[in-house]
């Protein structure tokens, strides 16, 4: 038996949304995007999860990683303690141990490679202005063991003569979706996180890259010991990679279990595959 | 030859201008119109410590930086956290509030009749900055050190965290920095360093009004910065000795002066709608302004 690393308990979140009424008028409806939704996460594996557009698959995420305020509800997550992390200010979770890929990669497209994969360091030092200023020695230090930890961690992912330390210093924006997609997967090695949200890691790339971002994310919890938690509509991936899967539907867990059961769940058939 | 030391000497003082703008615009994508406030405030301090309390250079420098940080925190607070144009509103009422103080408080400030007869500021007690070639020396050391400052800032990890706000908050925020605070710190540093501004200006023209501090006027600066180009330090350069040197060369077209100073609005402003039709990093710049 597994122990939890997440534990989502009676979350609810609602927008109000704007509708005609059967009389032609507008009316102003709540919408319950989470609906008293409980999920548990087992620890340092790999939890998929499911669901049709508009679910609230994204919301859930955005409120784990506090973009988003939730209407009520509890949060905790297990790092040495359990913590509320619904009381924490979005900066912290990085500190606590929560790393998040995002849907459309969100690399600095105006910075270079290797100062992508640098920012994601787990240490911050140097980043206050005056340290900058006056500690340019030990700054050059810190600096070169950065990157010296970024080729190590490129050259491991990658292999040698992997694009992006041959490209570190061009623009990220050079990168082609793709790359970008793995840089950002890379970015996360950087950093030191006991959970990672991925949101659709595998969206709008290549066959090939898929299979290359599966292994990066098997790497993920067999040598580094991370709990992943990802948002997929690839079936063939959640088959192939995830421990759990858990299908969302109208802001509700409705089916969590190992990925074949789920998605061999009549319901889960019916409404999400269509079969 | 005073005539070209004169022009370096506003050159060289929009650069400084341009320069601390540019790790607001440039660096963190902060756009401010309060720049010529903090301009104001740093040239007001300096009178005050040059006059009243009868300073030599490096203190009176060193307060009204200070002083000008200090008021930029108090606009920071509450107005940092505010997204995009918000904050730009935020500036913008900034400074129609320190303009509105300058020029109707006249006991303190004199409003518009200026403060004249600014005495020349004296290094270590002894040496006395007056007369245009030592006052060139000293802008060109002081733009020197803020270049210094500016290029420092943004090789470090510091600077790393701005462009990573310039180009992406949320992605920064996730990544565990916590964007406020270097925005707060980005601001107050960028308003010190405008002081240095206003302490030359003040110093160099013996003579302020409020009229100098005023919305135009960081408009100007920030059509500077646009001209230039922001992410670097050639941009604020080229845009600074574009704006100063413009006007001069329009004065020996042989224009009337009623007629040069409206026409040299137009030239700024046709030059940046051809410059974001055609080259929307500005002229020397590497980064594009959102």
């Amino acid at each position: 038996m597994n122990n939890d690393i997440l534990k989502i308990e009676d979350l609810n979140k609602s927008f109000t949304r704007n509708i005609i009424n059967m009389r032609g008028k507008e009316e102003n409806e709540r919408f319950n995007i989470i609906d008293e939704l409980d999920l548990f996460i087992p620890e340092s594996k790999i939890t998929a999860l499911i669901g049709g557009n508009g679910a609230g698959k994204t919301t859930l995420f955005n409120i784990i990683s506090r973009f988003t305020e939730s209407d009520s509800g509890r949060i905790s997550f297990h790092n040495n303690q359990w913590l509320n992390i619904l009381k924490q200010p979005a900066y912290k979770l990085k500190h606590i141990g929560i790393g998040r890929l995002f849907q459309d990669n969100h690399i600095f497209q105006q910075m270079t490679v290797l100062e992508n994969m640098l920012i994601a360091d787990d240490s911050e030092w140097g980043e206050r202005p005056f340290i900058s200023l006056f500690k340019a020695n030990k700054n050059k230090e810190i600096e070169k063991k950065r990157t010296k930890k970024v080729e190590k961690i490129l050259f491991e992912l990658f292999g040698i003569n992997n694009p992006f330390w041959q490209k570190r210093k061009d623009l990220a924006s050079s990168l082609s979706f793709g790359q970008q997609r793995l840089l950002g997967l890379a970015r996360l090695f950087m950093g030191d996180y006991k959970l990672v949200l991925l949101d659709e890691p595998t969206a709008g790339v290549n066959p090939d890259l898929v299979k290359t971002i599966c292994i990066i994310i098997k790497r993920m919890v067999k040598e580094k010991g991370l709990t992943v938690f990802l948002i997929e509509h690839n079936m063939k991936v959640v088959l192939e990679i995830a421990d759990f899967c858990s299908f969302m539907s109208h802001g509700k867990i409705t089916a969590f279990g190992s990925p074949k059961d789920v998605i061999g769940d009549e319901n889960v058939r019916r409404t999400y595959l269509g079969m | 030859m005073n005539y070209i030391m004169h022009i370096i000497i506003m050159i060289n003082i929009y650069i400084i201008l341009t320069i601390s703008s540019n790790l607001l615009v440039g660096m963190t994508n902060l756009l401010s119109l309060g720049q010529a406030a903090f301009y104001g405030i740093g040239a007001y301090f300096t009178i005050f410590c040059l006059m009243i309390l009868h300073l030599p250079l490096i203190p009176t420098l060193l307060i009204s930086m200070g002083m000008t940080a200090l008021f930029s925190l108090l606009l920071a607070l509450p107005s940092i956290r505010l997204k995009g144009d918000y904050f730009v509103l935020a500036t913008l009422g900034f400074q129609l509030i320190v303009y509105t103080i300058l020029y109707n408080w006249v006991s303190l400030t004199r409003g518009s009749f200026g403060i004249p007869g600014i005495p020349a500021p004296k290094l270590f007690g002894l040496i006395e900055i007056s007369g245009i070639i030592p006052f060139l020396i000293f802008s060109f050391i002081m733009v020197g050190f803020t270049i210094f400052i500016f290029l420092k800032l943004i090789n470090s990890p510091f600077g790393r965290v701005l462009k990573g706000i310039r180009d992406d908050e949320l992605s920064v925020l996730s990544l565990g920095r916590n964007v406020t605070v270097f925005k707060i710190r980005v601001f107050v540093i960028a308003s010190g360093f405008i002081a240095i501004a206003g302490f030359i200006y003040a110093t160099y023209v013996t003579y302020i009004d409020p009229t100098s501090f005023t919305l135009d006027e960081s408009i100007f600066i920030l059509s500077a910065l646009l001209i230039g180009g922001t992410g670097n330090i050639k941009g604020p350069i080229a845009g600074s000795i574009f704006v100063i040197i413009l006007p001069e060369l329009l004065r020996f077209v042989g224009l009337p002066n009623s007629v040069a100073a409206n026409l040299r609005q137009i030239i700024y402003g046709l030059f940046l709608i051809i410059l974001m039709r055609f080259r929307p990093q500005g002229l020397a710049g590497n980064y594009q302004v959102k």
